[in-house]
Protein backbone atom coordinates (compact mmCIF):
# COMPACT_ATOMS: atom_id res chain seq x y z
CA UNK A 1 0.00 0.00 0.00
CA UNK A 2 1.87 3.40 -0.93
CA UNK A 3 1.74 5.86 1.53
CA UNK A 4 1.27 9.72 0.01
CA UNK A 5 -0.46 11.30 2.78
CA UNK A 6 -1.31 11.25 6.61
CA UNK A 7 -4.63 9.59 6.28
CA UNK A 8 -2.72 6.30 4.56
CA UNK A 9 0.43 6.77 6.96
CA UNK A 10 -2.43 6.57 10.29
CA UNK A 11 -4.05 3.60 8.57
CA UNK A 12 -0.51 1.47 8.00
CA UNK A 13 -0.14 2.50 11.04
CA UNK A 14 -3.28 1.03 12.15
CA UNK A 15 -2.98 -1.98 10.68
CA UNK A 16 0.62 -3.01 11.25
CA UNK A 17 -0.66 -2.44 15.38
CA UNK A 18 -3.45 -4.54 14.49
CA UNK A 19 -1.35 -7.46 13.16
CA UNK A 20 1.48 -7.04 16.33
CA UNK A 21 -1.42 -7.38 18.94
CA UNK A 22 -3.08 -10.11 16.94
CA UNK A 23 0.27 -11.73 16.92
CA UNK A 24 0.57 -11.03 20.89
CA UNK A 25 -2.85 -12.34 21.42
CA UNK A 26 -2.83 -15.83 18.84
CA UNK A 27 0.76 -16.41 20.99
CA UNK A 28 -1.13 -16.30 24.28
CA UNK A 29 -4.14 -18.83 23.12
CA UNK A 30 -2.41 -21.30 21.40
CA UNK A 31 0.74 -21.52 24.07
CA UNK A 32 -1.36 -20.36 27.02
CA UNK A 33 1.62 -19.93 29.01
CA UNK A 34 1.53 -19.11 32.85
CA UNK A 35 0.92 -15.90 33.79
CA UNK A 36 4.34 -14.55 34.78
CA UNK A 37 5.12 -11.08 34.76
CA UNK A 38 6.75 -11.32 31.16
CA UNK A 39 3.41 -12.56 29.90
CA UNK A 40 1.46 -9.97 31.72
CA UNK A 41 3.36 -7.60 30.25
CA UNK A 42 3.25 -8.61 26.96
CA UNK A 43 -0.68 -9.58 27.03
CA UNK A 44 -0.69 -5.53 28.53
CA UNK A 45 0.95 -4.69 25.05
CA UNK A 46 -1.78 -6.76 23.34
CA UNK A 47 -4.31 -5.87 24.50
CA UNK A 48 -3.90 -2.13 25.71
CA UNK A 49 -1.03 -0.31 23.95
CA UNK A 50 -1.52 -1.69 20.38
CA UNK A 51 -5.42 -1.43 20.69
CA UNK A 52 -5.39 1.71 21.73
CA UNK A 53 -3.14 2.61 18.88
CA UNK A 54 -5.20 0.90 16.44
CA UNK A 55 -8.36 2.89 17.69
CA UNK A 56 -6.61 6.41 18.05
CA UNK A 57 -5.02 6.06 14.33
CA UNK A 58 -7.87 4.18 13.31
CA UNK A 59 -10.60 7.29 14.46
CA UNK A 60 -8.22 9.92 12.96
CA UNK A 61 -7.55 7.61 9.39
CA UNK A 62 -11.88 7.15 9.48
CA UNK A 63 -12.71 10.61 10.11
CA UNK A 64 -10.50 12.13 7.35
CA UNK A 65 -11.76 9.86 5.35
CA UNK A 66 -15.27 10.89 6.32
CA UNK A 67 -14.66 14.53 4.67
CA UNK A 68 -13.62 13.10 1.13
CA UNK A 69 -16.16 13.09 -1.84
CA UNK A 70 -15.78 9.08 -2.20
CA UNK A 71 -16.57 8.41 1.31
CA UNK A 72 -20.03 10.55 0.93
CA UNK A 73 -20.63 8.70 -2.86
CA UNK A 74 -20.41 5.57 -1.17
CA UNK A 75 -24.60 5.32 -0.17
CA UNK A 76 -25.78 4.66 -3.95
CA UNK A 77 -28.45 7.60 -3.21
CA UNK A 78 -25.93 10.20 -3.99
CA UNK A 79 -24.48 8.41 -7.28
CA UNK A 80 -25.90 11.64 -9.17
CA UNK A 81 -24.38 13.52 -7.02
CA UNK A 82 -21.09 12.13 -7.43
CA UNK A 83 -21.38 11.59 -10.72
CA UNK A 84 -22.10 15.23 -11.56
CA UNK A 85 -18.91 16.80 -9.40
CA UNK A 86 -16.49 14.26 -11.03
CA UNK A 87 -17.63 15.44 -14.51
CA UNK A 88 -15.15 17.54 -15.69
CA UNK A 89 -18.11 18.88 -18.39
CA UNK A 90 -20.54 19.69 -16.25
CA UNK A 91 -21.11 23.45 -15.59
CA UNK A 92 -22.77 23.00 -11.96
CA UNK A 93 -21.43 24.80 -9.31
CA UNK A 94 -20.37 21.07 -7.44
CA UNK A 95 -18.31 20.26 -10.30
CA UNK A 96 -16.95 23.56 -10.97
CA UNK A 97 -15.49 23.44 -7.01
CA UNK A 98 -15.03 19.86 -7.11
CA UNK A 99 -12.08 20.28 -9.68
CA UNK A 100 -9.10 21.74 -7.69
CA UNK A 101 -6.80 19.30 -5.96
CA UNK A 102 -7.10 21.43 -2.65
CA UNK A 103 -10.67 21.56 -2.42
CA UNK A 104 -12.60 19.56 -4.56
CA UNK A 105 -11.13 16.41 -3.20
CA UNK A 106 -13.39 16.84 -0.13
CA UNK A 107 -15.84 19.16 -1.92
CA UNK A 108 -19.24 17.79 -0.94
CA UNK A 109 -17.90 18.23 2.86
CA UNK A 110 -16.44 21.81 2.37
CA UNK A 111 -19.63 23.24 1.30
CA UNK A 112 -22.02 21.41 3.15
CA UNK A 113 -20.17 20.86 6.92
CA UNK A 114 -21.26 23.71 9.07
CA UNK A 115 -18.72 25.80 9.95
CA UNK A 116 -19.05 27.58 13.09
CA UNK A 117 -16.39 26.68 16.65
CA UNK A 118 -18.24 23.26 17.01
CA UNK A 119 -19.17 22.85 12.92
CA UNK A 120 -17.43 19.38 12.99
CA UNK A 121 -19.48 17.51 15.81
CA UNK A 122 -22.31 19.41 14.61
CA UNK A 123 -22.04 18.21 11.23
CA UNK A 124 -20.79 14.50 12.16
CA UNK A 125 -24.12 14.19 14.20
CA UNK A 126 -25.99 15.33 11.04
CA UNK A 127 -24.38 12.52 9.36
CA UNK A 128 -25.50 10.20 11.61
CA UNK A 129 -28.87 11.65 10.77
CA UNK A 130 -28.63 10.95 6.96
CA UNK A 131 -26.99 7.27 7.83
CA UNK A 132 -30.70 7.15 9.94
CA UNK A 133 -32.15 8.22 6.86
CA UNK A 134 -30.51 6.08 4.73
CA UNK A 135 -30.99 2.97 6.09
CA UNK A 136 -34.71 3.32 7.32
CA UNK A 137 -35.79 5.44 3.46
CA UNK A 138 -33.22 4.59 1.28
CA UNK A 139 -31.73 1.57 1.60
CA UNK A 140 -33.87 -0.46 -0.25
CA UNK A 141 -34.11 1.92 -3.32
CA UNK A 142 -33.47 1.56 -6.84
CA UNK A 143 -30.43 3.34 -8.88
CA UNK A 144 -29.50 6.55 -7.77
CA UNK A 145 -31.90 6.48 -5.34
CA UNK A 146 -34.98 5.94 -7.29
CA UNK A 147 -38.38 5.31 -5.63
CA UNK A 148 -37.02 6.85 -2.37
CA UNK A 149 -38.41 10.08 -1.23
CA UNK A 150 -36.95 13.62 -2.65
CA UNK A 151 -33.74 14.62 -1.08
CA UNK A 152 -33.77 17.76 1.08
CA UNK A 153 -30.79 20.17 1.87
CA UNK A 154 -31.26 19.39 5.61
CA UNK A 155 -30.74 22.94 6.53
CA UNK A 156 -33.82 24.02 4.54
CA UNK A 157 -35.47 21.15 5.98
CA UNK A 158 -34.39 22.32 9.22
CA UNK A 159 -35.38 25.99 8.38
CA UNK A 160 -39.25 24.72 7.09
CA UNK A 161 -39.36 22.57 10.35
CA UNK A 162 -38.37 25.65 12.22
CA UNK A 163 -35.43 24.04 13.91
CA UNK A 164 -33.26 26.94 12.88
CA UNK A 165 -34.31 30.69 12.25
CA UNK A 166 -33.42 32.54 8.31
CA UNK A 167 -30.87 34.41 9.90
CA UNK A 168 -29.05 31.33 10.87
CA UNK A 169 -30.04 29.53 7.48
CA UNK A 170 -28.93 32.41 5.96
CA UNK A 171 -25.79 32.85 8.13
CA UNK A 172 -24.89 29.30 7.32
CA UNK A 173 -25.45 29.22 3.23
CA UNK A 174 -23.44 32.46 2.84
CA UNK A 175 -20.92 31.25 5.63
CA UNK A 176 -20.01 28.28 3.31
CA UNK A 177 -19.35 30.36 0.23
CA UNK A 178 -17.58 33.16 2.13
CA UNK A 179 -15.35 30.82 3.49
CA UNK A 180 -13.32 31.04 0.44
CA UNK A 181 -15.18 34.35 -1.64
CA UNK A 182 -14.60 36.84 1.39
CA UNK A 183 -17.09 39.28 -0.53
CA UNK A 184 -13.96 42.22 -0.38
CA UNK A 185 -11.84 41.40 -3.14
CA UNK A 186 -12.43 44.33 -5.76
CA UNK A 187 -13.52 41.95 -8.59
CA UNK A 188 -16.37 40.50 -6.75
CA UNK A 189 -17.08 44.15 -4.92
CA UNK A 190 -17.67 45.50 -9.15
CA UNK A 191 -19.71 42.59 -9.89
CA UNK A 192 -21.79 42.46 -6.78
CA UNK A 193 -21.74 46.10 -5.76
CA UNK A 194 -25.65 46.45 -5.94
CA UNK A 195 -26.33 44.17 -3.49
CA UNK A 196 -22.60 43.12 -1.16
CA UNK A 197 -23.57 44.91 1.79
CA UNK A 198 -26.91 42.35 1.75
CA UNK A 199 -24.69 39.78 0.77
CA UNK A 200 -22.47 40.38 3.83
CA UNK A 201 -25.23 41.15 6.51
CA UNK A 202 -26.68 37.85 4.93
CA UNK A 203 -29.68 39.23 4.07
CA UNK A 204 -28.97 38.18 0.17
CA UNK A 205 -28.03 34.80 -0.30
CA UNK A 206 -25.44 33.52 -2.49
CA UNK A 207 -27.65 30.60 -4.50
CA UNK A 208 -30.73 33.01 -4.77
CA UNK A 209 -28.47 33.60 -8.11
CA UNK A 210 -26.02 30.99 -8.13
CA UNK A 211 -28.43 28.40 -7.85
CA UNK A 212 -27.04 25.57 -10.58
CA UNK A 213 -25.88 24.18 -7.74
CA UNK A 214 -26.48 20.20 -8.60
CA UNK A 215 -28.66 20.64 -11.29
CA UNK A 216 -27.71 18.26 -13.73
CA UNK A 217 -28.24 15.65 -10.53
CA UNK A 218 -31.40 16.84 -9.63
CA UNK A 219 -32.36 16.29 -13.65
CA UNK A 220 -31.55 12.49 -12.92
CA UNK A 221 -34.28 12.07 -10.31
CA UNK A 222 -37.90 13.07 -11.20
CA UNK A 223 -39.13 13.44 -7.80
CA UNK A 224 -36.56 15.57 -6.59
CA UNK A 225 -36.72 18.22 -9.30
CA UNK A 226 -40.15 18.19 -8.72
CA UNK A 227 -39.93 19.10 -4.74
CA UNK A 228 -37.50 21.92 -6.13
CA UNK A 229 -35.09 20.90 -3.43
CA UNK A 230 -31.60 21.72 -3.82
CA UNK B 1 -10.19 -21.10 42.55
CA UNK B 2 -9.40 -17.34 42.09
CA UNK B 3 -6.32 -18.99 39.35
CA UNK B 4 -9.29 -20.29 37.41
CA UNK B 5 -11.01 -17.00 37.85
CA UNK B 6 -7.65 -15.18 36.26
CA UNK B 7 -7.19 -17.64 33.73
CA UNK B 8 -11.66 -17.16 32.34
CA UNK B 9 -10.63 -13.30 32.46
CA UNK B 10 -7.83 -13.24 30.65
CA UNK B 11 -9.43 -15.64 27.70
CA UNK B 12 -12.42 -13.68 27.33
CA UNK B 13 -10.69 -10.39 27.15
CA UNK B 14 -8.22 -11.35 24.16
CA UNK B 15 -11.31 -12.85 22.76
CA UNK B 16 -12.89 -9.91 23.09
CA UNK B 17 -9.94 -8.17 21.57
CA UNK B 18 -9.30 -9.93 18.80
CA UNK B 19 -13.24 -9.28 17.57
CA UNK B 20 -12.90 -5.20 18.37
CA UNK B 21 -9.66 -5.44 16.61
CA UNK B 22 -11.59 -7.20 13.63
CA UNK B 23 -13.88 -4.78 13.55
CA UNK B 24 -11.56 -2.11 13.44
CA UNK B 25 -9.60 -3.55 11.00
CA UNK B 26 -12.21 -3.83 8.76
CA UNK B 27 -13.50 -0.40 9.13
CA UNK B 28 -9.88 0.78 7.88
CA UNK B 29 -9.82 -1.58 5.13
CA UNK B 30 -13.28 -1.01 3.78
CA UNK B 31 -14.85 2.16 5.46
CA UNK B 32 -18.22 2.20 4.36
CA UNK B 33 -20.71 4.32 6.79
CA UNK B 34 -21.93 2.04 8.51
CA UNK B 35 -18.73 -0.22 9.59
CA UNK B 36 -16.98 2.99 10.82
CA UNK B 37 -19.77 3.97 12.86
CA UNK B 38 -20.05 0.26 14.15
CA UNK B 39 -16.01 0.38 14.67
CA UNK B 40 -16.08 3.81 16.25
CA UNK B 41 -18.99 3.06 18.96
CA UNK B 42 -19.14 -1.04 19.27
CA UNK B 43 -15.64 -2.28 17.88
CA UNK B 44 -14.04 0.37 20.78
CA UNK B 45 -16.35 -0.42 23.20
CA UNK B 46 -15.53 -3.86 23.02
CA UNK B 47 -11.37 -3.21 23.15
CA UNK B 48 -12.40 -1.25 26.18
CA UNK B 49 -13.94 -3.68 28.21
CA UNK B 50 -11.63 -5.97 27.31
CA UNK B 51 -9.24 -3.87 28.61
CA UNK B 52 -10.88 -3.62 31.88
CA UNK B 53 -11.03 -7.59 31.72
CA UNK B 54 -7.62 -8.15 31.71
CA UNK B 55 -6.93 -5.38 34.31
CA UNK B 56 -9.27 -6.81 36.90
CA UNK B 57 -7.80 -10.14 36.02
CA UNK B 58 -3.98 -8.12 37.03
CA UNK B 59 -5.47 -6.80 40.21
CA UNK B 60 -7.10 -10.01 41.08
CA UNK B 61 -3.87 -11.68 40.20
CA UNK B 62 -2.16 -9.37 42.63
CA UNK B 63 -4.82 -9.81 45.34
CA UNK B 64 -4.20 -13.52 45.91
CA UNK B 65 -0.08 -12.63 45.77
CA UNK B 66 0.05 -13.55 42.04
CA UNK B 67 -1.41 -17.06 42.96
CA UNK B 68 -1.80 -17.63 39.58
CA UNK B 69 1.77 -17.81 38.45
CA UNK B 70 2.49 -20.19 41.37
CA UNK B 71 0.23 -22.30 40.37
CA UNK B 72 0.93 -22.92 37.26
CA UNK B 73 4.13 -23.08 37.61
CA UNK B 74 3.30 -25.89 40.25
CA UNK B 75 1.34 -27.79 37.83
CA UNK B 76 3.89 -27.40 35.37
CA UNK B 77 6.24 -28.94 37.87
CA UNK B 78 3.49 -32.08 38.42
CA UNK B 79 3.45 -32.50 34.83
CA UNK B 80 6.78 -33.22 34.72
CA UNK B 81 7.38 -35.05 37.32
CA UNK B 82 4.62 -37.13 36.20
CA UNK B 83 6.60 -38.03 33.28
CA UNK B 84 9.63 -38.65 34.43
CA UNK B 85 9.47 -42.75 34.98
Amino acid sequence: MPIHNTEQLLKAVALVSAVLAAIIILWYLVRRPPLGRLTKSLLLVGLGVFPAVVSLTGNIAGFEYTLSRPFCGSCHVMDPYLRDAQDPKSKSLASIHSHNHRFGENSCYNCHADYQMFGAITTKMNGMRHLFEYVTKYANTGPDGEGGPPIVLYKRHDLEAKRIDEAQFNGQMNGMCMQCHSSRAAIWVEKHEAFAEDVRAMKQLCIDCHNEIHPLALSRRTTAKQEGSK
Amino acid sequence: MKHLQVKKLVLLSAIATLVALAMMVVAIVAPRPLLLVLAMSVGQGVGLLSLALYLLAIVLDLQAGGASYEAALESNREAVDDERP
